[in-house]
């Protein structure tokens, strides 16, 4: 599908106030809602802005990317997103509910049961093997090692490496680990999979396989994507394209 | 999740096999001393045969008197246990025994020293000898001075050698000869009151004494029906120091002492206590202390390697953290795969210590001693692996869980 830009400001659902609904009936509630999100990281002699006053809503269901020259605030949003990093300003809701960024522990468990991460670097740990790193969020959820096993076996299937389960990274190709990665992700069946660059680390076949991947999570099972990419010809294949510069949205 | 710590605890360790190598003889190097300590410590007070009762038994092996120009303090005398312990109401035996002294034989030519106790019968009651041969003599053979010994095997082989029985036959001390009426095992020479070669009735002393002395050269040993009395007792016989009456008025008018368990008489002895003071307290924590400060090393030097080591895996952190590992659950891995790391570090300490104590009781430092790691001291050993592991394991963990999960990440 060709994406649709938008202009900035313009986006598709009113920005939701800090615990209010949205007033009109329309589409479903934003999966996510960033409003008036800004980040800056302060010393004690200068002050950095990394994002200023975005507003973001992504529907469940979409797969979106985001775009921008280096240092223009791709990652920090998506860290935002993912709530691994907290904004200096603006609400950050999920599902509705506004996020509250102090408690470590309940950030955890809200990421353990709603977000799984793709990196551009796959983040593999070398010192499991590849079911052993599917499981890993599953450890996190309390459930038991059979269970974990067959969820993971699962998810190694879903993306075509049900056959590699006791190889290690860094006997699979980068294309191999990336999909590790993915099965890892989607493993506790998250709604939102946010992906930071997942094909840069792949030469374009590779890159092509990942992003198949991703499309057929999203047509198929319907998981919400947010993609940080470089690449027009992959962010091309997206619902919708959201532009930043120096930490601005600008479309 | 264990199996899943114990899986990459494994293999961070197989990484770095120096690392590993330098982490775990740290490790073992330090648990093989606390070890070996434990083992020591464990042979010289718990309860071990003969001293089956030490739960229930009370001891009194040092007094002071003291007057306005004079103290005097040491073991207490015959005629002062005999009057003040021996009658304490309620108690099932009371034995009197003296002090260890050194007794000469001949064997032909040759001299041979032994070390000889006098007691009497309620000495077999409280302590359960195993006996070789024959059995213990009576307070009857106490009471009527009757020349009877009983002898450990080590004296049997030296003095009368493997071949005929030794009951029945007769030793020679100091010029006097005595009846072997029983031959028991060899008691380690740590465990004090039981500790000897040769035992014969106090009756049988060279001079009679002994009988009206009120200090020097005797101990005695309380057996309590339950120990639930030992609060009764001791305050009993404290009550009874109130109104003793002492020998020389003038020159003394007061006496202390107490009745005190093993545990609390070894750290009296150790640290050199008054007669009636209890360190046991003191001792203890001393001990902490020791092992503490013994550990202080070891420990920064593992806390350094575990810092590295775990930095090394910031990435992995930065994804555990993502995918929902909260602070605190990374601590727990973090510790727990320390302590399974000290956990192997301690076996393999445990092995080195068990030929260790091995090669003490070869030495003879310690005669008839045979240390062993039993439960205890294993029970010991594995308390001062997982602590060891605790100590060295949360603040690597502590610092590392509270990395922001972007920086480590990033770290990468």
């Amino acid at each position: 599908m060709k994406a649709q830009e938008q202009r900035a400001g313009a986006t598709a659902v009113a920005p939701a106030q800090p615990g209010s609904t949205p007033a009109q009936p329309g589409p479903a509630p934003a999966l996510v809602r960033l409003t008036g999100v800004e980040k800056v990281y302060r010393t004690q002699r200068i002050e950095t802005l990394a994002l200023g006053g975005v507003h973001l809503d992504v529907a469940a269901g979409e797969f979106i990317s985001v775009m921008g020259p280096s240092g223009s605030g791709k990652s920090t949003l998506l860290n935002i997103i993912g709530l691994l990093d907290a904004p200096t300003g603006g609400v950050v809701a999920l599902d509705g509910e506004e996020i509250r960024f102090g408690s470590d522990r309940r950030l955890a468990r809200l990421r353990n049961l709603n977000i799984g991460f793709i990196f551009q670097t796959f983040h593999l740990i070398g010192d499991l093997d590849v079911l052993d790193n599917v499981e890993l969020p599953l450890l996190y959820r309390g459930l038991s090692g059979g269970w974990r096993r067959m969820m993971a076996r699962a998810a190694l299937e879903r993306v075509g490496l049900a056959a590699r389960t006791h190889h290690f990274p860094s006997q699979l190709s980068g294309g191999q680990q990336q999909r590790v990665a993915i099965a890892r992700a989607i493993v506790g069946n998250p709604r939102l999979l946010l992906a930071d660059e997942p094909t840069g680390n792949l030469d374009s076949r590779m890159g092509e396989e990942v992003m198949e991947l991703l499309h057929r999570l999203n047509r198929e099972e319907g998981t919400t994507i947010v993609m940080v990419t470089h690449d027009q010809r992959w962010a091309d294949t997206t619902q919708r394209i959201v532009r930043l510069f120096d930490g601005r949205q600008v479309a | 999740m264990l199996g899943n710590i114990i899986k990459i605890g494994f293999r961070v360790l197989m990484r770095r096999k120096f690392f590993a190598a330098v982490s775990l003889s740290c490790i073992s190097f330090t648990l093989v001393v606390l070890t070996v300590l434990v083992a020591l410590l464990d042979h010289a007070v718990a309860p071990l045969p003969p001293e089956n009762h030490l739960d229930r038994t009370l001891r009194l092996t040092s007094v002071e008197m003291s007057g306005p120009d004079n103290r005097t303090s040491g073991n207490p005398g015959y005629a002062f246990l005999d009057r003040y312990v021996r009658t304490l109401p309620g108690v099932e035996a009371v034995s009197i025994l003296s002090e260890q002294a050194t007794a000469v034989s001949y064997v032909g030519e040759q001299r041979v020293e032994c070390k000889l106790k006098r007691t009497d019968g309620d000495f077999w009651r409280i302590l359960r000898f195993r006996f070789l041969e024959g059995g213990p003599f009576s307070a009857q053979d106490d009471h009527d001075a009757n020349p009877v010994a009983v002898i450990n095997a080590a004296t049997r082989h030296r003095l009368l050698g493997d071949g005929a029985p030794a009951v029945g036959q007769s030793i020679d001390l100091g010029g006097r000869s005595f009846r072997v009426v029983g031959v028991v095992e060899n008691v380690p020479a740590d465990r004090a009151i039981a500790f000897s070669d040769i035992w014969v009735p106090i009756g049988t002393s060279p001079s009679q004494q002994y009988r009206s002395e009120f200090m020097h050269g005797f101990q005695a040993m309380v057996l309590a029906k339950d120990r639930r009395d030992f609060p009764r007792l001791k305050e009993e016989f404290q009550q009874r120091l109130l109104r003793v009456e002492l020998p020389d008025p003038q020159a003394y008018d007061s006496m202390r002492g107490a009745l005190l368990t093993s545990y609390e008489q070894l750290p009296s002895e150790l640290l050199g206590a008054r007669p009636g003071e209890s360190r046991l307290g003191q001792f203890i924590g001393l001990l902490g202390v020791g092992m503490l400060l013994f550990m202080l090393l070891p420990t920064m030097n593992l806390v350094s390697i575990n810092m590295s080591r775990i930095y090394e895996r910031s990435s992995e952190i930065g994804v555990r953290k993502a995918f929902g590992a909260s602070p605190a659950t990374l601590v727990r891995q973090f510790v727990l795969e320390n302590v399974l790391l000290c956990l192997v570090g301690g076996a393999i300490g445990l092995v080195v210590s068990l030929f260790i104590l091995n090669w003490i009781g070869h030495t003879g430092l310690v005669p008839y001693a045979r240390f062993t790691l039993n439960v205890r001291v294993f029970a010991g050993a594995l308390v001062l692996a997982v602590f060891f592991g605790v100590l060295s394991g949360v603040y690597p963990a502590w610092r590392m869980s509270r990395l922001h999960p972007v920086a480590a990440l990033q770290i990468h």
